[in-house]
């Protein structure tokens, strides 16, 4: 058998030859060539762990969503036992099971022929009992939904078929640290505040998620609206009007499964709102100064008990603001200026892909559950009009993504390479506590080099 | 109490008896008021269209869900939406267009036609207030693209006459699609 890293295109190319590893370029073609996609859906998404909803989407018994584990519908359900992911195809003639987006039932009936499905996959049984009419030849247990494996974590649901790879942790791996202190600061943890919003962009599923591994250095120029007018415009203190470089200092974690984030400097603003120099005040000082998204005064003390000391200091002074789950996922924990002060917004995306060309944009906002409704409502309102469907910040994105679809198909164009050649030379900054391969200072292409690293390895991956 | 916060205020019902009769003077002008909005709109005179808004404006596109016909009512989400603006939010959408040079995903801007339908008007409880139901059906054309991004819906608007003119205080856009069929929602419904 031939080796995945040898493995040609039918044109004969490589996999390995799409990618140039010394001088950080990715042939264009690769994001849009149906043959990759076909591969991705089995090496990447039937591989790695992806995420698919949030736990408070479905908080009674029998509640049930329908999502997408990459090219499969999968339904998400909650028993008494749990959250589970099964795939949404009726084992017997290959009929989806439910074709609504959520509900509630114990029994899930497929309507072709009415198998039923218990909420966990297993096989209830098939109508007319007494004719045995899922035949005898295999016993009810085989006859279930094709089960996937699921983890949550910090109400994330995350699954994959991987049924026997690397745990949820593993896959994590060293950017569990950071995450800890956005998913599992709080003691009761996140909601969301409704179903997601989903629309459909013509664009390759790869031109939305490299992207969000931490590409900050489009926000200057495709985002510049956001410093020309309203609430976000720079006052000429920070830059002066039109510049929004000033916000992308700080520091860019990537870590080994391309799990990637944009730590940005909190500095300027907790000078702004206290009027003092940052490092004399304590960690309490600066959280109570600036608290994160959706944490109230109030929650202050469980952050202080829930995370260690090194985590404490990350997040008040560059914390975790923008970055991706490996994937398709991407959060958002942005700090928002309004005329009534600091606006926290919590936001998660999946670029669900959808065909070579065409991705499904799914949107959740979120909040902590004991943010008071008052502020809920208002982070809702805020995320909405940024983000999103209609999102005045992310119109821009879907916009983009559609045209390099495009041009990946042009005789010309799709050999020309994507090039990921800014490149930290810092290092970790100065007593930085966080694990990971960290970046000091303006935004660079590293971490989003990593996510093709990763790609590039699951690509060609033995097994 | 979120659900409180973030619901619209609950439209006047839809009563027949209080139906303004197709080609009346007052639906004749309602209609006018239709068209003109969507050819301000289509022509991207939206700082023109912001001065039809009231200043309590409520304007708001639910999420639809896809739901069992005994569950139809539960198919519009108005927890997250679509756009959930106020007058402020939404002359923010307007500077956007008209105050920058950066709105990218709507410059170049899209071609559009909003083709208005099947318009009924109701009295309401208020003497200046008129209730709007209309359809609307967008054509989106964006650059070279030989295909339209169809964008099909119903609103539910309140019309309020203020010194003469006639104002629009609340859109409830109503959409067909579960997953909405074009990259963004930068133009106005």
């Amino acid at each position: 058998m031939q080796k995945n890293s040898q493995r040609t295109l039918a044109d004969g190319t490589r996999i390995s030859d799409l990618i140039n590893l010394e001088t950080r370029e990715v042939a264009m073609r690769t994001l849009s060539d149906p043959e990759l996609y076909e591969l991705e859906m089995e090496r990447i998404f039937a591989k790695t762990w992806v995420f698919l909803g949030h736990e408070t989407e479905i908080p009674k018994s029998g509640d049930f969503m329908v999502r997408d584990l990459g090219s499969d519908s999968v339904l998400v359900t909650r028993d008494k036992d749990g959250i589970n992911v099964s795939l949404n195809v009726c084992p017997h003639r290959g009929m989806k099971i439910s074709t609504l987006d959520c509900g509630n039932t114990q029994a899930h009936v497929c309507i072709y022929h009415g198998w039923a499905f218990k909420p966990n996959g297993d096989f209830i049984g098939a109508p007319v009992e007494k004719e045995s009419m899922h035949g005898k030849l295999l016993t009810k247990e085989q006859l279930g939904l094709k089960k996937a494996r699921v983890a949550i974590y910090g109400g994330l649901i995350f699954a994959t078929w991987n049924i026997d790879g690397p745990s949820f942790d593993e896959f994590l791996g060293d950017a569990k640290w950071y995450f800890d202190t956005l998913w599992c600061r709080t003691d009761k943890g996140m909601e969301v505040l409704g179903p997601p919003q989903r629309f459909t962009i013509r664009a390759n599923w790869k031109t939305a998620c490299e992207q969000s591994a931490s590409d900050g250095f489009h926000v200057l120029t495709l985002h510049r609206w956001l410093s020309e007018v309203g609430p976000y415009r720079k006052p000429g203190s920070e830059g002066g009007g039109g510049d929004l470089t000033p916000e992308m200092y700080g520091s860019e974690v990537y870590t080994a499964h391309a799990h990637t984030m944009r730590c940005i400097e909190l500095d300027r603003k907790i000078r702004r709102l206290t009027g003092k120099d940052p490092s004399e005040l304590s960690v309490k000082e600066k959280l109570e100064a600036l608290p994160p998204p959706g944490v109230t005064q109030e929650m202050i003390p469980e952050l202080l008990r829930n995370l260690s000391e090194d985590q404490l200091k990350v997040i008040t002074w560059r914390p975790p603001q923008v970055g991706n789950f490996f994937p398709n996922g991407l959060f958002e924990f942005v700090y928002i200026p309004t005329p009534d002060g600091v606006v926290g917004v919590m936001a998660l995306h999946a670029y669900v892909p959808k065909g070579p060309d065409k991705l499904e944009f799914v949107n959740w906002i979120l909040a902590e559950k004991d943010t008071p409704p008052e502020l809920k409502a208002t982070m809702l309102r805020l995320g909405v009009q940024l983000l999103g469907t209609s999102g005045m910040v992310e119109q821009d994105d879907s916009d983009t993504w559609p045209h390099q679809t495009i041009a990946a198909k042009g005789a010309v164009s799709k050999h020309i390479t994507l090039k990921y050649q800014a490149m930290y030379e810092t290092g970790k900054p100065e007593g930085w506590p966080g694990p990971g391969d960290v970046g000091d200072g303006f935004t660079k292409d590293d971490t989003q080099w990593r996510w093709w690293q990763y790609w590039h390895e699951l690509m060609t991956a033995e097994s | 109490m979120l659900q409180n916060l973030l619901e619209p205020t609950p439209l006047p019902p839809s009563v027949r008896a209080n139906r303004l009769a197709i080609g009346s003077p007052e639906y004749n002008e309602i209609l006018d008021f239709l068209y003109d909005e969507a050819e301000m709109l289509d022509n991207l005179r939206l700082a023109e269209w912001g001065e039809l808004l009231t200043q309590d404006l409520e304007y708001n596109a639910p999420l639809r869900h896809t739901r069992s016909t005994a569950q139809f009512d539960q198919t519009y989400i108005r927890t997250v939406q679509h756009l959930h603006e106020s007058y402020g939010s939404m002359l923010m959408r307007i500077k956007r267009i008209t105050d920058t040079k950066s709105a990218w995903g709507e410059d170049p801007p899209s071609r559009v036609k909003r083709m208005v339908s099947n318009v009924r008007v109701y009295k309401t409880d208020k003497t200046d207030e008129y209730k709007v139901e209309s359809y609307l059906l967008v054509t989106r054309s964006r650059f070279d693209f030989d295909y339209f991004d169809l964008i099909p819906c119903v609103r539910y608007d309140i019309l309020r006459r203020i010194e003469g003119s006639l104002k629009l205080a609340r859109r409830e856009i109503l959409l067909d699609q579960v997953v909405i069929g074009t990259p963004n929602l930068g133009i106005i419904l």
